[in-house]
């Protein structure tokens, strides 16, 4: 039995129970927060469509509107391409194309209205783009959960673990591994 | 300040705009029968070798200032003829080969 727009009633059983994890979660990391003196982790929370990630702001270098992207021959498809950026070469990065560990043989990405979410480890810098970035939130570090057992081990290798946040789960992606192909 | 410089063969190889030194160019070909088709003939400094490209742009001259580095990010996922450097030139990049 489907109901409108596809979603089975499970589904959406499913998709309501993990709604209330993630708020119980939010709010017992955020007792837990207040109960702790240890460190707190800063996250820049951005999306792609619906699929909420998460970053640590110490990896963030700067959020930035897309500008005139010049393609590179020869290049990985996630490669979108080269952007001036102040005077520096930006390398951007499809994170959409990446998570999709280059099963997806959709074209490249439309640019307009997204952000380039600029991340810098181990000495190696890349320009993501993000279809929206939503804002950064404080969280204690043992609010950080293992990496869902439901995504495949290709994916899962991107992850640092999951957070509750904003009432809903969204993947902590690790810096390293994303920026090394 | 930097007074070193590099004069540009560019080319668009229909992704991408490619800079060449000028004095490796041996020669352009056009390409029969393709029309926006072209041949570059390399090798007067190095190893003869020949790209093909769509259009020619023709030259461009870049101050030290307006090179850098290619990002590592990039350098690693590219397969086969890696650019050295990228040049900047306002609102242009070109690929150094």
């Amino acid at each position: 039995m489907e109901s409108r727009g596809g979603i089975s009633p499970l589904d959406e059983a499913r998709g309501e129970l993990l709604r209330e994890a993630s708020i119980e979660a939010e709010a017992a990391g955020r007792e837990k927060a207040q109960e702790e003196s240890g460190p707190a982790r800063s996250l820049l929370v951005f999306f792609l469509g619906a699929e909420g990630f998460a970053v640590d702001l110490a990896h963030v270098r700067k959020v930035l509107r897309p500008d005139r992207i010049a393609r590179v021959s020869g290049a990985a498809p996630e490669v979108l391409g080269i952007m001036n950026c102040q005077g520096e070469v930006l390398c951007v990065l499809d994170l959409r194309r990446i998570l999709s560990s280059g099963k997806e043989a959709a074209p490249p990405a439309a640019t307009e209205g997204k952000f380039i979410v600029v991340l810098r480890h181990g000495g190696k810098e890349a320009g993501f783009l993000v279809d929206t970035v939503r804002d950064v939130a404080e969280l204690p570090a043992s609010s950080v959960h293992p990496v869902l057992d439901s995504i495949e081990p290709s994916r899962a290798r991107l992850f640092e673990g999951t957070v509750a946040c904003g009432g809903q789960f969204v993947g902590l992606l690790s810096p390293s591994a994303c920026l090394n192909p | 300040m930097t007074t070193g410089s590099v004069d540009l063969f560019v080319v668009d190889d229909g992704g991408a705009l490619r800079g060449y030194d000028c004095r490796d160019v041996v020669r352009v070909e056009e390409v029969a029968g393709e029309p926006g088709g072209y041949l570059v003939r390399l090798g007067r400094l190095g190893s003869p070798r020949e790209v093909a490209c769509r259009e020619v742009h023709g030259s461009v001259a870049l101050s030290a200032g307006e090179i850098r580095p290619v990002p590592e990010a990039l350098r690693e996922r590219i397969t086969g003829e890696k650019p050295w450097a990228v040049g900047l030139a306002g609102r242009e990049l070109y690929l150094l080969y």
